[in-house]
């Protein structure tokens, strides 16, 4: 079979990123500073998810993301559930815009990053405004959004960098298919 | 090769699209039910919590320890500053120290004069902080003692000092404070030395405000603050803090508890007050010896 030349990348490449989301978790769980602080940075396993997807979706199928997230929601006490659908639904967007970010320069795959990001910070409060839960305070939830655009970048090169991960290039022949 | 596959794709398409679908469907859905039966839900979450936060201590104590100890290696570098601080507060804990003293003799009499004896109940577990809440809108922290060790929800934690906050899910082998700067805590208080009874709201920030004073201009900054018990919840007489007032002229609570280095927390067992459910009856003598027949059990024990 010809694919078997490029299928493994895939398994590591999942467990990588299921390895790196139970990483993050842990660093945010440690008890360094149970004092409040003011700031807020930025979701990086929201953002680890949209640079993947937007860059290999193959490497993060809709159930894994499903999975890590909802995991992510329990233990971060959100409320279960609704940040995992909303990143489902944000991934699903970024698969099906694949083929027009593959060829785009990275300021217009950073726009539209940035733009689900906004949205999913919108549908967030608007849900939580709807189900009458209190709300998060604004100033830090805006802190949170911008320090994932400007994280957005981050990870991209990182990832790039430490795990191989890139662009589908036109000479792969597993992916012309996959990504379409 | 690859037009093979497009085809397969064509085919499963539908399928996978109603998968993906359904799968959102479900997060929802778990969302619904965390909202229409929350307790449930947060039950699960405990359970959780239990299963995974004591096999990620493993990885975490360490990163926590070389933390703590890069940060002391930090506070080494102002020592000699230190030094000159600690010897300046020696100096006043002297006089504290004399005070106190006094105090502790006459205190002693007193209680010997009302024959007082301290509620025996009120005893504790200590257990060790595993984990904090993880994000900045929750404050909170993981306890690594649970059901297994006795604790109920709503319990008081303490530091050596002051108050810390309450617990709020108990998993068998940990359970959850809620800190008092979260902004989901309301304590009931009372404000010596005036005594206005009131609420401490923890709203997010490193001192939660005072509210619900009945008279709030009795209230003085520097006035300690204590839980008063009301509600039953909490044992009362516990110290939360100082009243400090912010810019704006809230009241707030300078918490006496040290926030910055949560490690052991006290777990106060409170097993409630016993409360006065009938009107008083009338208290009457003995009944009399013709009827002790029918209650020949109940008369002696009385006496």
């Amino acid at each position: 079979m010809a694919d078997t030349g490029t299928r493994p990348h895939k398994w590591p490449m999942r467990l990588a990123y299921v390895a790196l989301c139970f990483l993050f978790l842990a660093l945010a769980l440690l008890p360094f500073q149970t004092v409040p602080r003011g700031w807020a940075g930025p979701d990086w396993i929201i953002v680890l998810t949209l640079a993947w997807a937007a860059r290999r979706p193959d490497y993060v199928p809709a159930h894994l993301v499903a999975f890590v997230v909802l995991f992510a929601d329990f233990l971060l006490m959100r409320p279960p559930g609704l940040v995992a659908a909303l990143a489902v639904i944000a991934r699903q967007i970024l698969r099906r815009r694949a083929i027009s970010l593959r060829d785009a320069p990275f300021p217009q795959e950073w726009l539209t990053v940035a733009t689900l990001l906004v949205a999913m910070t919108l549908a967030e409060r608007l849900a939580y405004a709807v189900f009458l839960i209190d709300q998060p305070p604004l100033g830090l939830v805006v802190m949170r959004l911008f320090a994932g655009i400007a994280a957005y970048p981050v990870v991209v090169v990182a990832s790039q960098l430490l795990l191989g991960l890139r662009k589908p290039q036109p000479g792969d022949d597993d992916t012309v298919a996959r990504v379409a | 090769m690859a037009r093979d596959r497009t085809q397969g794709d064509d085919y499963t398409a539908p399928l996978k699209r109603l998968l993906l679908g359904v799968l959102i469907f479900l997060l929802l859905a778990v969302f619904l039910l965390w909202r229409i039966d929350s307790p449930r839900v947060e039950r699960f979450r405990a359970q959780v919590v239990d299963n995974v936060m004591p096999s990620f201590d493993w990885a975490m104590t360490p990163v926590t320890a070389t933390v703590a100890l890069f940060r002391d290696f930090q506070s080494y570098q102002r020592l000699a500053e230190q030094n000159r601080e600690l010897r300046r507060e020696l100096q006043q804990m002297k006089a504290w120290k004399e005070a106190a003293l006094q105090l502790e003799q006459e205190n002693a009499r007193l209680l010997d004069l009302n024959n007082v004896r301290l509620d025996p109940r009120l005893t504790y577990i200590t257990g060790v902080v595993l984990a904090d809440s993880g994000s900045p809108f929750r404050q909170s922290v993981l306890l690594n003692i649970g059901s297994r060790d006795g604790l109920v929800d709503g319990w008081a934690a303490m530091d050596g000092i002051g108050l810390v906050g309450r617990v709020s899910g108990t998993g068998a082998n940990t359970s959850r404070v809620i800190l008092l700067t979260d902004s989901s805590s309301r304590i009931p208080v009372i404000v010596q030395p005036s005594g206005q009874r009131g609420l401490v709201i923890g709203d997010n920030s490193p001192a939660p405000h005072i509210d619900f004073l009945e008279n709030p201009e009795q209230v003085r900054p520097g006035d300690r603050v204590i839980s008063s018990g009301d509600g039953g919840v909490f044992p009362p007489g516990l110290l939360v803090g100082q009243v400090a007032s912010d810019p704006g002229g809230r009241l707030r609570v300078r918490l006496a508890a040290d926030y910055e280095r949560l490690e052991y927390l006290r777990v106060l067992r409170h097993h409630g007050r016993e409360g006065i459910k009938t009107p008083g009856t009338i208290i009457a003598p003995p009944t009399a010896p013709q009827t002790s027949d029918t209650d020949a059990n109940g008369g002696p024990s009385d006496g």
